[in-house]
């Protein structure tokens, strides 16, 4: 009986040193749902086991900034398209270049603009895992009441609902958007469809061009004409009210606007970003990234393989409803047929990253300074532009 | 002698180690950091901060956002002071009264905003202060009056804040307030009474000289806790709008923790540093004054 006991000990130490441990940071509703593809993963290879450590959203950032300052870090981690460049910088992620030559997984099988938040210094450092885009969300109703039986496909057309959607009343607007806090990631969509851009070819900053001064003009003269409210309110209920009918914002507001406001189901719908030059969006979501601590680099790179492959990301969009970042995904029936999913997939394709650059939020925060003071009317646009420009000269020296 | 010092070390020992690791070493390390250029880059491999002597002061006393800063939190502190004293005070002298029925539920009730974590203050309160739902607005809106856009509105943001701050530091200071008020003897009262004096008499000239003690504390701990304000404009406004509620904790934070300029941040915290113990000598030494 001892023999027999002790041999099992034995072999249960073998087999648990045999056993490769893949460690996963992951975050929010991904982190608790991701269990289900690892499970798939350890069933495929067999001898490895994943351990998946949930993190809070709120409290991820500090937690891979202490983790990265302490060197405990996991093999794999989920990072936001926004963090590449910040975390990316401080010269702990695995650069993946010699792991696409063996692979299948290239470039050309992602969204433009999402590569874009994978790629620093020439370099790749992640693999996009899903992907976000903004889109309008609109109230068909409301919008009929003013005569667009569609939605605004230009920026004269949104300026033009927006007037007539404000005239419906007193305390009415038309849209929702940001005006205090760090919202260059909400700016930045109308300076690309204006055709502007924050730094040329040579890294020039060129936000004194025409282009970028007016969306900045554009964007605050919403506010200025009372057209988007300033403080208060709530976006669900005054989406449900009709008194702001219009707003951006990314895919997860779908199953919030069902779930909280189930009264207006069937009387709101998705547009595409309304067109100047171009109907540029901002597409984030997260990247998978390995770090090069990490003694699994082999085994992390096949998880990453294997979250890729179009049928796991097909299975991983109908466990969570995050959108693909794999083009091909987009073509299957379950996204082809949705009228919502097509407008997002629609969008995908004409969607950009801010600049992978590690001062990106400050220089975010910057822009929100500058375009801040245009909407409470302290400075005029060209004259916000031109400190905007000596700012983000200053931040980038 | 000898065996007194080894009881002493290994009683104190454990404590003063981690006031070493956790306090003092960090303390004088960040005030290296703010004589470097520590940035994003030298997280990871700290031989990238170069060494660079005043500069980040220099640009610091040159920095718009840090001056705008520096206005903000002495805003609150001037205004938050004296409106938690008055409050406090008048607190913790009815509560005193013998005829007040209730005491230990209105304690309780002063009592609650302090232990109540800030986070969950901060969102009720941007319910309260909401322009068109709140109920604020629609308080005032009872008397006629057309309520601010309380947190959109530059000039009023503010004043929002010092309202939430407040509110948050009565109870604490009423309690202390009302300890002080129980410590002082019966008899001094009951001679006043016999030479006639008013209440009103009683009041000036033996509660308030015998609070002067608790009163330099409360004071001392309001300056050092109102300089350093972040949590209230951090979770209500972010420093908005147009940086109008930006305190300099939050300046710091930002600097620090967002944009990783780690050296920045420390020679902020080394000026807030230098303000807070001169600002807390001060109040010491008027005090031995009088």
């Amino acid at each position: 009986m001892r023999k027999i006991l002790i041999a099992i000990l034995i072999l249960a130490t073998v087999f648990a040193f045999a056993t490769r441990v893949l460690q996963i940071w992951a975050m929010g509703e991904e982190a608790k749902n991701l269990h289900i593809m690892a499970e798939k993963f350890m069933k495929e290879n067999p001898g490895v086991k994943v351990e998946i450590q949930a993190i809070p959203w709120s409290a991820a950032y500090d937690k891979i900034l202490t983790g990265i300052a302490g060197m405990q870090l996991p093999d794999l981690v989920q990072m936001g398209t926004t963090w590449m460049a910040p975390f990316g910088a401080m010269g702990v992620f695995e650069e993946l270049s010699p792991y696409l030559e063996k692979s299948f997984i290239n470039k050309d099988m992602f969204f433009k603009g999402s590569w874009q938040t994978v790629m620093m210094n020439g370099g790749v450092y992640g693999i996009p895992w899903y992907v976000d885009v903004r889109v309008m969300f609109y109230r068909t109703d409301v919008l009929g009441g003013v005569g667009y039986d569609h939605a605004p496909q230009t920026w004269e057309e949104l300026y033009d609902a927006a007037k007539k959607l404000a005239q419906r009343g007193k305390d009415m607007y038309a849209l929702s958007l940001l005006y205090t806090g760090v919202f260059g990631n909400e700016f930045m969509p109308f300076v690309w469809q204006a055709g502007g851009r924050l730094f040329d070819e040579n890294g020039k900053v060129r936000v004194t061009d025409p282009e970028f001064v007016e969306a900045i003009r554009y964007y605050a003269r919403f506010f200025w004409e009372k057209l988007a409210p300033i403080g208060g309110g709530n976006l669900f209920q005054d989406f449900a009210t009709g008194k702001v009918p219009i707003f951006f914002s990314g895919p997860w507001m779908v199953s919030m606007i069902k779930q909280q406001t189930p009264q207006i189901e069937g009387k709101w719908s998705v547009a595409l970003m309304p067109k100047n030059k171009t109907r540029t969006s901002f597409v984030g979501g997260c990247n998978w990234v390995i770090f090069n601590t990490s003694k699994n680099k082999d085994l992390a790179w096949k998880f990453i393989e294997f979250m890729t492959k179009p049928e796991n990301q097909l299975e991983w969009y109908k466990i969570v409803s995050s959108l693909p970042a794999v083009k091909e995904v987009w073509n299957y029936t379950e996204l082809a047929s949705d009228p919502i999913m097509r407008v997002f997939g629609e969008q995908l394709k004409d969607a950009k990253s801010p600049p992978n650059i590690p001062e990106w939020e400050e220089i975010a925060n910057t822009i929100s300074r500058r375009v801040e003071e245009v909407i409470y009317k302290k400075r005029t646009p060209e004259r916000a532009a031109e400190a905007l420009k000596k700012d983000i000269e200053k931040i980038r020296r | 002698m000898r065996t007194n010092v080894f009881w002493i070390s290994v009683f104190v020992g454990p404590a003063l180690i981690l006031l070493l690791i956790f306090l003092i070493i960090p303390i004088f390390a960040s005030l290296y950091l703010s004589l470097t250029d520590f940035n994003v880059f030298a997280l990871t491999d700290w031989s990238r901060a170069k060494f660079i002597g005043f500069r980040n002061f220099y640009e610091l006393f040159q920095d718009e956002l840090f001056w705008k800063a520096l206005f903000n939190t002495f805003y609150c502190l001037i205004v938050a002071m004296p409106v938690t004293v008055t409050l406090s005070l008048l607190n913790a002298v009815l509560l005193n009264r013998e005829q007040t029925r209730f005491k230990n539920f209105f304690k309780i009730c002063f009592f609650l905003p302090f232990v109540t974590n800030t986070v969950a203050i901060a969102i009720v309160w941007s319910w309260i202060l909401n322009p068109s739902y709140g109920i604020l607005n629609w308080f005032l809106g009872l008397f006629g009056i057309k309520g601010p856009n309380w947190l959109g509105d530059p000039i009023w943001a503010m004043p929002s804040i010092i309202m939430l701050v407040v509110w948050k530091a009565v109870g604490y200071n009423t309690l202390l307030l009302l300890a002080g008020l129980q410590n002082i003897p019966d008899f001094l009262y009951e001679a006043a009474e016999l030479d006639g004096a008013s209440s009103w008499q009683k009041f000036w000239y033996i509660t308030l000289p015998m609070l002067r003690p608790t009163m330099l504390f409360i004071t001392t701990m309001m300056i050092i806790g109102y300089l350093q304000l972040f949590e209230e404009p951090y979770m209500l406004t972010q420093g908005g709008p147009l940086n109008s509620t930006l305190s300099v904790v939050l300046y710091l934070y930002r600097q620090g923790f967002k944009f990783f300029k780690l050296g920045y941040a420390s020679s902020i915290a080394v000026v807030l540093f230098l303000m807070i113990a001169a600002l807390a000598l001060l109040r010491l030494r008027l005090s031995r004054q009088d």
